[in-house]
């Protein structure tokens, strides 16, 4: 119960874009069209769900003063935690690019940037800050991956619907999907305020 | 030499002052249809337009707009313990109500309307109606003591951000009757999440508290005098009575379930709305009436209301067999009773703009919105009610759900072919 209370949380009530605004740049780049979002969400639940209990295990095991040298290593926390990342991004771009060439032809670069996406590494450090054993973060990383899966997925499918209206030229393009992102930050702050625990 | 030829006279240059001659244009077509007509094959025959689609809307408001104004009386006069009668002091209650209600609906109008104007000058074509149904719907879900000024921020940033923004009437993503309430809800949470602000007409709502009277109310008591009824001068020496708190069903709820709210309503008032709550939403047999219209002319969908009617019925009968709270104790079928379920469902969740579109995505929609709402109004108690928030939150999601809706049906005809 505690872990879908954990999943709920970080997938909806505190999701990663929409509420801390995390992973912006290719939130806002890459939400062009629904196909290579939901690719890109799924990249991100992917990494988000491998790279958070790795780093948990690095974190407790190796870093803590309890860890395996028995001193105070969380000075490296940042240095190992991309270094994971990093290493789990290249996984997911080989075989992405094995099994769907079309996909990663038109994810390009922000493949790659999955490893300076903030909200991967945010997500991490919220695991850190919010002291979660092994299995809550697992939970928290699949849910905050689907959280910004979902956020992404929506942005796309309202960015090519407001493809055919007639939105002042100024706005065009990324003007309009700042926009848009504030107002659905409005939307999703209905779950904002409810108590996990109380499920 | 008739009314249309005069009219037809003094239209504005279109190149000289663009401005003037969308006003004119505006108007002209709420009076006459446009003399242009179609010609040669056309299929469509029926001469059903925006605007006409818009006014049935406003149509089916009219009883909300009516039993709202008299309730804003009713519920002044009965935190003072007069005219508890629901017929007693009629003049006194309409006029109170009228007061309140006017300069709501007049402000918003005027800054949405003329912000549309503006804009529709600046693109160069003519008024799109859009702003019809949205100045309609916004002085009913708002509390009638809302400062003037704040409404106008809430309408200008729903019309300008909401609307504009996306290219005018029928290119919004989210409601904007609802993005007005949500722009109050969120910049000035105090105008309208407190339980003070329902019952209108006082500073603060505390026993002993002196009822506060404008110049409106001066003018009309000299007419009250003249005609020799009662005066507002005579109830003003009254005072809210005793242990009275103006709180809404959905709050007693909160502090203990419904035996607390039988304690101060019973279910036919609730019912029948003379409750306090925001102005239009209270009476639920009048707004049932208004869904009946919407239906019959085919307005709304059916298939909204229906699932978001089980979506939230659903819900309920999960959290009464759960139990955890007294809130959630309350029977399932109670839950209609309070708050405004119906009102969401009839005249905001069915908007067609910002609706799924497709069929199957309408039945997912009205669902989702009846099961988040009911999570968000008893499990979240940070905010009162549910519906306005659920909504908005799946009109997020609409142009996904049609999305994937047409991609299924593109996937299964291509199976098939």
């Amino acid at each position: 119960m505690e872990l879908v209370n954990i999943f709920i949380t970080s997938a909806f009530i505190e999701n990663l874009a929409l509420a801390y605004f995390l992973g912006m740049c290719s939130y806002l780049a890459v939400s062009k069209t629904v196909k290579t979002a939901f690719g890109l969400g799924l990249a991100v639940i992917f990494v988000l769900g491998i790279t958070m209990p790795i780093n948990w295990i690095i974190n407790t095991h190796l870093l803590s003063e309890s860890g395996l040298f028995k001193t105070d290593l969380t000075f490296l926390r940042f240095i190992l935690f991309i270094a994971v990342i990093a290493s789990m991004v290249q996984l997911v771009e080989m075989v992405i690019e094995k099994f769907s060439p079309s996909l990663y032809n038109s994810l390009g670069i922000f493949l790659p940037l999955i490893t300076v996406n903030c909200a991967i590494l945010g997500g991490s450090l919220f695991m850190v800050s919010n002291e979660y054993n092994f299995p809550e973060s697992v939970a928290f990383g699949l849910g905050g991956g689907f959280g910004w899966f979902l956020a992404i997925i929506a942005i796309a499918a309202i960015r090519e619907k407001i493809k055919y209206s007639n939105v002042p030229p100024a706005l065009r393009g990324l003007g309009m999907a700042f926009l848009l992102t504030g107002l659905m930050g409005l939307a999703f702050m209905s779950l904002m305020g409810i108590d996990p625990a109380i499920l | 030499m008739g009314l249309l030829d005069f009219i037809k006279r003094i239209e504005p240059d279109k190149k000289k002052s663009p401005f003037l001659h969308t006003l004119y244009d505006g108007f002209f077509t709420f009076a006459y249809t446009p003399n242009e007509v179609t010609k040669g094959g056309v299929h469509v025959k029926d001469g059903m337009d925006l605007k006409r689609t818009m006014i049935h809307v406003v149509i089916a408001l009219q009883l909300c707009y009516i039993f709202g104004t008299y309730n804003i009386g009713h519920q002044h006069f009965s935190a003072m313990g007069i005219y508890t009668g629901f017929l007693e002091g009629f003049h006194l209650k309409l006029v109170h109500g009228l007061i309140k209600l006017l300069p709501l609906f007049v402000v918003a109008n005027l800054v949405g309307l003329g912000i549309e104007f503006w804009f529709a000058a600046k693109k160069g074509h003519g008024i799109e109606e859009g702003f019809l149904v949205s100045g309609a719907l916004i002085p009913l879900i708002m509390p009638p003591d809302l400062p003037l000024w704040i409404l106008a921020v809430a309408v200008a940033f729903a019309v300008i951000i909401g609307k504009e923004a996306f290219g005018g009437t029928g290119m919004n993503i989210w409601n904007i009757a609802l993005l007005a309430r949500v722009f109050v809800f969120f910049a000035y949470p105090t105008t309208i999440a407190g339980d003070e602000v329902w019952v209108s007409g006082f500073d603060t709502i505390a026993p002993g508290e002196m009822p506060q009277y404008g110049w409106a109310h001066g003018l009309f008591d000299a007419l009250f005098n003249w005609g020799g009824l009662d005066t507002f001068k005579a109830a003003a020496s009254a005072s809210i009575v005793d242990g009275f708190t103006g709180a809404t069903p959905l709050s007693l709820a909160y502090q203990g379930g419904w035996e607390r709210i039988t304690e101060v309503y019973t279910p036919t008032q609730m019912w029948w709305g003379t409750i306090p709550g925001s102005i239009g939403e209270s009476s639920k047999p009048l707004i049932l009436i208004g869904a009946a219209i919407l239906l019959i002319t085919r307005i709304a969908s059916w298939r909204i209301m229906l699932s978001m009617f089980i979506g939230a019925a659903l819900m309920a009968m999960l959290m009464n067999a759960w139990g955890a709270s007294p809130f959630m104790e309350v029977p399932w079928y109670y839950q209609f009773w309070m708050g405004s379920f119906f009102f969401a469902m009839a005249f905001m969740a069915t908007d067609p703009v910002t609706a799924a579109s497709t069929n199957t995505g309408k039945w997912i929609y009205g669902f989702l919105i009846g099961f988040i709402g009911m999570i968000v109004r008893v499990l979240n108690p940070a905010y009162p009610e549910g519906w306005m928030l659920s909504i908005l939150f799946l009109n997020t999601f609409a142009p996904l759900m049609d999305h994937y809706t047409i991609q299924a049906n593109i996937s299964k005809r291509l199976k098939r072919a």
